[in-house]
């Protein structure tokens, strides 16, 4: 062993000659990434995510093998360097196919671990389910009920059938543990926020301000907190005594509401700026949309209609004849109302077709089911009132070419007008934000907070949708988390969540077929997705009685057996992800030809995945060299390598024992079947 | 060891003569199949997936039959822009069969190699190891004829 | 005197390009005809445009006939020493080149020991073994001469490497495993002069106590095989390789087809029976090599300079070549040019002076050449009076390699041949390194993108920055080398590749997605032979070509005996609806 001297990112340094520059790095202090070096194998020298600058000769250099000389000057942190590493990942991205994150979570606004939550109950673990869902949702009694299921529309199980019923493992989990179940929550610091607007984004900060141990104060208009799960979300579809037993919670944690406090009103920006120690501005679209026809006023708004029958207690008068303008999520629920208040006669009014209409599908379905009508490309010139009855001139459209929206804009049909009578003309066009002056609003009138971390002014942050326009509960519950972690961030100096998240995907559903998917288990179930379980239809029709009863624990744990599981095995300590979040590669930076030599997951507890191989050769060399027993070997050559057995035949049995290169790969190509 | 693979013999069995034995058993059966990977492996003492890393590591052994007749179709650079791409395209319209396969008799046999060594002869093929030069289509369909018919 | 009295041996060319060109019939129909006159198969004198060639040799001298046909009559011709058909070495060959590694080539029975020796053979191995080791080292330092596989290094330098290795066994290697596509020197003198190469390795091995020789050839090479076996067999009856005091194991080993095998540690794996991956260096083989044991790896050609240097001094051996660069080269000529072949030149004999007086292509039709094959780069006709030697090639972009040299015509296309190269490379990369394995491929798909008619501005940036990147992060010569195609085509034909991305056009009328096919009916004499011969049936009944229908297979184009159609820009032909 001889001591040179070296430069390392420009500090002097006495290094033993022997040793890697990898190794000299470590010890002082630099971190160099690597994939393929392995201190238990003989060295690869394959990945060159490893690469640091000769500054002399201007040569790059695998700091896994290269050992230093004397007076030689290394860079491993300058941006050359950095981009030569990042370049390398997004080669290996290039080829690796794989989902990192299975499809659900990513489609889930809020990220819930969803197969962490399906397999829980599929094992009949709903308690389990329930805190896994909690890290993401705090509102799953009522997200339960109402999601429009982002989650369902991406799972792989489209590829064969029906979706996994994924909501329904929340409703389930949460309607045996809620009362029960209080999550561990840190002491508090001292730290206090104000949060105006007790929505789902309101309550989601608080709760997640709460678990970071900082209290809050939850300010509302309304006489009770809720917004638009209590004044907007009918009866039938949230009761509101679920909503209660999930807000009783909410102050078991030591959140406190001030109802009744409207900002701008008798509640004042600088009033909380005076009193805490950051805002939380989470105030929702409370103001209607315009019909933009003549007599607009003597149609009643949507929201205004739905809020006055909610403080009814979801009592009101028989409306008569009914049309509602609208294809939305509101424009169903004030059909359905009006059908459970009697109304002999709902209509809907779109003015496009029912394939545009933005409401949920299976809301445009029960409504049929209820008796409601439907009136597609069907637009309103003007309303007047006649005696007891309005009149309605509507006009008939077609479809014309794609907007920005990429709906197809719907344009009138030149003298197609006539009249239609109804005793109550429903507006339900769309929401706005009601902002208070003194804050910043942008061009569609919502508050203009900074995209990235909804971080207003100063102490102030905004979410849900004042900041994103009307949208969903599970949107407005991702919004207040995001704010909730920024503020907590912004208050203690901490830092959340890594900056920059990859996820390698194997496409979207539509573009796969079953051979595609990667089955850890042999026994997936292939039997239909669960049944809804319906009231009888008289009684939906006349009372607001919940429309459909939460699943069975038995049916539910039946269909967690749908689930195919396809995240990665790899997903908590996959080096490919780690680095590339750390320099930043993207997956989608360099496109070309994926990896297609399979997956073999004939061996009972351990699967090889030869898509996510980064031939780094580490297992071939731990099988043989550490293990001895010889069993993989890398064959072709070039692109086409790959890592496999003997004539491709299945590990033995008897590796299920050892398992050494499974803890040795940096990836997810050769790992256990069980996730934990 | 099967008597079948005496030829075997005259080798060293030092595992550094593997390729060697590899090149012995494709000389004598045209290709490789897994029976003489498996007594390659054993004649070698090396592991069976080690064999067939390095077999499959270098072009020129073949996994599959070839036919009575293996054409090679020179891909050097000279001969690729001398046209070696439209030689390939009249073997396969006249024969049936794409790179890399052997028709259904067992006849020919197709595949594009690196390079035949004879760049000025270009465009050049080979069939079963005699060259042929200067290639155009009529000759090239003349030559299979030829073949088809011995 | 009778004619046939006069002839005291016939010499027939039998090397490859020979054999390729039908020498084997001509050899049998003279050996038929010739009687008792000796007839001698030797190997190749260079031109391979002109074979089959044969020598005969007379009482007043020797007469050569070019492309002799295998018929009795061509034979007979011959044999009568008739004033047809002859050959004669075209002048500015005659002028430029300079024949001293091949000067025998052709000229010898390449299997005859005798005629090898009576012709200054083996001069080299007495004159070494008169020496000490150490002073045959110094000599061959003295020469200057460099490697002649690609990397240049000094040939000397890495002799003293392994002169200097303690070590109860040392190995010396000869890489005959000449993969560059388009490159056929190694082939040659092996064929026609294997003692010669054999005898620079006996020289090598004694002068660095050398204890075993392999020599790694080509599988695709038989013949060099068989000659290089029976001269290997003739230095075993004469004991030749007894030096240092042992008996000297002389093992030729085919190689099996793999391109990265050229680099010295897959070289090495491949001789131990192993997949052929480059490994890091440092260890360099002369410290660990073959089986742990000192290693020296050489090229044939670089062997085949050797008895030449120890023959006849290092010095003087010096006084051919430029400064950095020392002795002759040989280059395998090839593609649009008139006399395409193996010659000889002194280093620093400039591109032009090849390209166009040895190789008499067209000044007018030459676009460029590229040099070292698919690691190597074109050089545009602007820059051909560029002297050949190593570091003028490395300074535009290109390489001397081991010696392909491809002429480029006008009529080709630029970019579609940097995607040749990049077919060719990123088949033949081992896998292991991610630059080489992912990176080569990606650029690969650009260019196929790109000549598919489907490539878009943003293209060439990448292209450039993956050619540099692969450049710098891969760990062996094949990977630091294979973006040079595109990079030098990108730097001297950008605007062909612009054309391309752009206009979506070639220029060359080449790549088929941007071509169609167009019959000029004017001229057509209505033979239906196009129309017989297509094989989609995309030309009508009235003679129109269907570019809907048509593969551009070129077909019709071949058979046509009017010249009557022709491959246009993409839009200028005719499509059905």
């Amino acid at each position: 062993m001889s001591k040179i001297k070296i430069k390392l990112d420009g500090k002097e340094i006495v290094a033993d000659s022997t040793k890697t520059i990898l190794q000299i790095a470590e010890e002082n202090g630099i971190q160099i990434p690597t994939l393929c070096y392995n201190q238990k194998v003989s060295r690869t020298t394959s990945c060159f995510v490893c690469v640091v600058k000769d500054v002399k000769t201007g040569r790059f250099l695998p700091s896994c093998s290269s050992c230093p000389i004397d007076g030689q000057e290394i860079e491993s942190s300058s941006d050359e360097v950095s981009d030569m590493r990042k370049t390398a990942l997004e080669l290996l991205l290039s080829e690796h196919a794989g989902d990192c994150e299975a499809p659900c979570t990513v489609a889930c606004p809020a990220h819930a671990n969803v197969e962490e939550y399906v397999r829980a109950g599929r094992k009949g673990d709903f308690l389990e389910s329930l805190k896994i869902i909690k890290e993401r949702i705090p509102l799953p009694m009522s997200i339960g009920r109402v999601c429009p299921r982002f989650c369902e529309k991406d799972c792989r199980k489209n590829v064969t059938g029906k979706p996994v019923a994924i909501n329904d493992f929340k409703r389930l989990a949460a309607d045996m543990y809620y009362k029960s179940y209080m999550e561990e929550l840190p002491p508090l610091t001292g730290k206090k926020v104000a949060v105006v607007g007790a929505g789902p984004a309101g309550l989601s900060t608080a709760y997640y301000l709460r678990r970071n141990g900082i209290e809050s104060v939850v300010y509302d208009k309304m006489p009770k907190p809720g917004g638009m799960l209590r004044y907007g979300i009918p009866e039938y579809r949230l009761p509101k005594a679920i909503l209660d037993t999930e807000l009783a919670h909410f102050t078991k944690m030591g959140i406190t509401f001030e109802c009744n406090r409207k900002l701008g009103d008798n509640l004042s920006m600088q009033e909380l700026k005076d009193n805490f120690d950051a805002i939380a501005v989470t105030i929702g679209c409370w103001k209607p949309g315009s019909m933009r026809c003549e007599g607009e006023e003597f149609a009643v708004q949507g929201i205004e209609w739905l809020e006055k029958i909610a403080l009814a207690d979801w009592s009101g008068d028989n409306p008569g004849k009914v049309i509602v303008v609208g294809g939305g999520n509101t424009a169903m629920d004030c059909v359905r109302t009006s059908v459970r208040l009697g109304s002999p006669d709902v209509n809907c009014f779109y003015r496009r077709t029912e394939a545009e209409m933005p409401a949920e599908q299976i809301e445009i379905d029960e409504a049929r089911e209820e008796g409601v009508k439907f009136s597609f490309l069907t637009a309103p010139v003007k309303l007047r009132k006649a005696a007891e009855k309005l009149i309605m001139t509507c006009i008939k459209m077609e479809l014309g070419e794609p907007d920005a929206s990429g709906r197809r804009r719907p344009v009138p049909i030149e003298g197609s007008e006539y009249d239609v009578e109804a005793d109550c003309v429903i507006a339900a066009i769309g929401q706005k934000t009601d902002a208070p002056t003194d804050l910043r609003t942008n061009k569609w009138g919502d508050i203009d907070v900074c995209e990235d971390t909804y971080h207003l002014e100063e102490n102030v942050f905004a979410a849900g949708d004042c900041v994103t326009g009307a949208a969903t509960v599970v949107e407005g519950v991702a919004g207040g988390r995001k704010i909730a972690l920024g503020i907590v961030d912004f208050l203690t100096g901490s830092k959340h969540e890594p900056e920059y998240q990859i996820n390698v995907s194997r496409g979207h559903w539509r573009s796969l077929a079953d051979e595609d998917l990667v089955y850890l288990r042999s026994d997936v179930s292939e039997e239909p997705r669960v049944a809804l379980e319906f009231i009888p239809l008289d009684e939906r029709k006349t009372t607001f009685k919940e429309v459909c009863e939460t699943l069975p624990r038995e049916k539910m744990m039946a269909e967690g057996e749908r689930c195919i599981e396809c995240s990665c095995t790899a997903k908590g300590d996959c080096k490919l992800k780690k680095f590339s979040e750390e320099y930043a590669a993207s997956p989608e930076a360099i496109k070309g030809e994926k990896i297609k030599s399979g997956y073999d997951n004939r061996h009972p507890v351990i699967i090889h995945d030869r898509n996510k191989c980064i031939k780094c050769g580490i297992c071939v060399k731990v099988c043989k060299e550490v293990v001895n027993a010889n069993l993989l070997s890398a064959k072709q050559r070039g692109f086409s390598t790959k890592v496999e057995t003997a004539f491709g035949q299945q590990l033995p049995i008897s590796c299920k024992d050892c398992g050494k290169c499974i803890s040795e790969c940096p990836v997810g190509a050769l790992d256990w079947k069980i996730k934990e | 060891m099967q008597e079948h693979y005496d030829y075997l013999k005259k080798i060293d069995k030092d595992p550094s003569n593997l390729i060697k034995g590899l090149q012995a058993v494709q000389a004598s059966e045209g290709y490789v199949s897994d029976e003489s990977i498996k007594a390659v492996a054993a004649y070698f003492s090396l592991p069976i997936v080690e064999v067939e890393g390095v077999l499959s590591f270098y072009a020129q052994f073949k996994r599959n039959k070839p036919g009575k007749f293996h054409i090679c179709v020179c891909d050097g650079t000279a001969c690729h822009i001398k046209g070696s791409t439209l030689i390939l395209d009249w073997i396969s319209t006249e024969l049936g069969i794409n790179d890399g396969e052997t028709d259904e008799k067992g006849l020919f046999s197709l595949e594009t190699v690196a390079c035949l060594g004879c760049c000025s002869l270009a465009p050049v093929l080979s069939i079963n190891g005699k060259v042929y030069g200067n290639l155009d289509r009529k000759g090239t369909v003349k030559i299979l004829r030829e073949y088809r018919a011995k | 005197m009778n004619i046939s009295d006069k002839i005291t041996r016939i010499r027939v060319g039998t090397a490859s390009c020979g054999i390729a060109a039908g020498a084997d019939e001509v050899l049998e129909l003279i050996k038929k005809n010739a009687g008792n006159i000796p007839v001698e198969e030797v190997g190749c004198i260079g031109h391979c445009y002109a074979e089959p060639l044969v020598d005969i040799e007379t009482v007043d001298g020797v007469v050569s006939f070019s492309h002799v046909p295998a018929t009795e009559k061509g034979v007979a011709n011959l044999l009568s020493l008739s004033s047809e058909g002859r050959f004669s070495v075209p002048e500015g060959r005659k002028a430029k080149e300079l024949h001293k590694v091949i000067r025998l080539a052709g000229r010898i029975c390449p299997t005859s020991y005798d005629e090898y020796v009576a012709n200054g053979g083996y001069e080299g191995l007495c004159n070494a073994l008169a020496m000490q080791p150490d002073e045959v080292v110094g000599e061959v330092k003295k020469s200057g001469l460099r490697g002649r596989g690609g990397g240049g290094f000094p040939t000397g330098m890495k002799w003293g490497f392994l002169a200097a290795k303690k070590a109860e066994q040392k190995i010396l290697i000869c890489n005959a495993d000449e993969g560059d596509p388009g490159a056929f020197m190694d082939r040659s003198l092996m064929e026609s002069v294997p003692h010669q190469v054999l005898e620079g390795m006996l020289i090598a091995a004694y002068a660095t106590g050398a204890t075993k020789i392999f020599i790694y050839c080509r599988a695709e090479y038989p013949l060099a095989i068989k000659h290089l076996q029976i001269a290997i067999e003739q230095i075993y009856a004469r004991k030749l390789n007894d030096l240092n005091g042992r008996s000297l194991e002389i093992i030729v080993k085919e190689g099996a087809g793999a391109f990265v095998c050229g680099e010295e540690t897959a070289l090495i794996h491949s001789l131990e029976g192993k997949r052929g991956t480059p490994r890091f260096r440092p260890p360099f083989p002369t410290d660990s090599g073959w089986k742990e044991w000192p290693t020296m790896i050489n090229n044939v050609e670089t062997f085949g300079n050797v008895p030449l240097i120890i023959a006849e001094g290092g010095e003087k051996y010096a006084e051919t070549g430029t400064e950095g660069s020392k002795g002759t080269k040989l280059f395998a000529l090839a593609g649009d040019l008139k006399y395409p072949g193996l010659v000889e030149v002194p280093m620093g004999t400039t591109l032009a002076e090849i390209v166009f007086e040895i190789g008499g292509a067209d000044p007018e039709n030459v676009k460029a050449v590229q040099t070292g094959g698919p690691s190597g780069g074109c050089i545009p006709v602007e820059l051909f009076d560029t002297p050949v030697d190593y570091d003028s090639l490395r300074s535009l972009g290109a390489i001397m390699g081991s010696g392909g040299m491809i002429v480029i015509g006008k009529n080709r296309c630029m970019v579609e041949t940097a995607r040749y190269f990049l077919d060719f490379t990123h088949r033949e990369s081992c896998g292991k390194c991610t630059f080489c394995r992912i990176g080569t491929k990606r650029m690969f798909e650009t260019l196929e993108r790109i000549v598919g008619g489907n490539g878009v501005p943003e293209d060439l940036d990448f292209l450039e920055d993956m050619g540099n990147k692969i450049r710098k992060g891969s760990l062996c010569g094949l990977g630091q080398t294979a973006p040079n195609p595109v990079l030098a085509t990108l730097r001297y034909f950008r605007n062909e590749y612009e054309a391309h991305v752009l206009k979506h056009q070639c220029e060359a009328l080449i790549c088929n997605a941007l071509v169609d096919v167009k019959l000029e009916q004017s001229n057509c004499i209505k033979c239906k032979l196009c129309i017989k011969n297509c094989p989609v049936d995309a030309v009508s009944d009235d003679f129109i070509i269907d570019n809907n229908k048509c593969t551009r297979c070129n077909t019709c184009i071949e058979v046509c005996p009017k010249n009557t159609i022709f491959r246009v820009k993409k839009g200028e032909g005719f499509y059905s609806e």
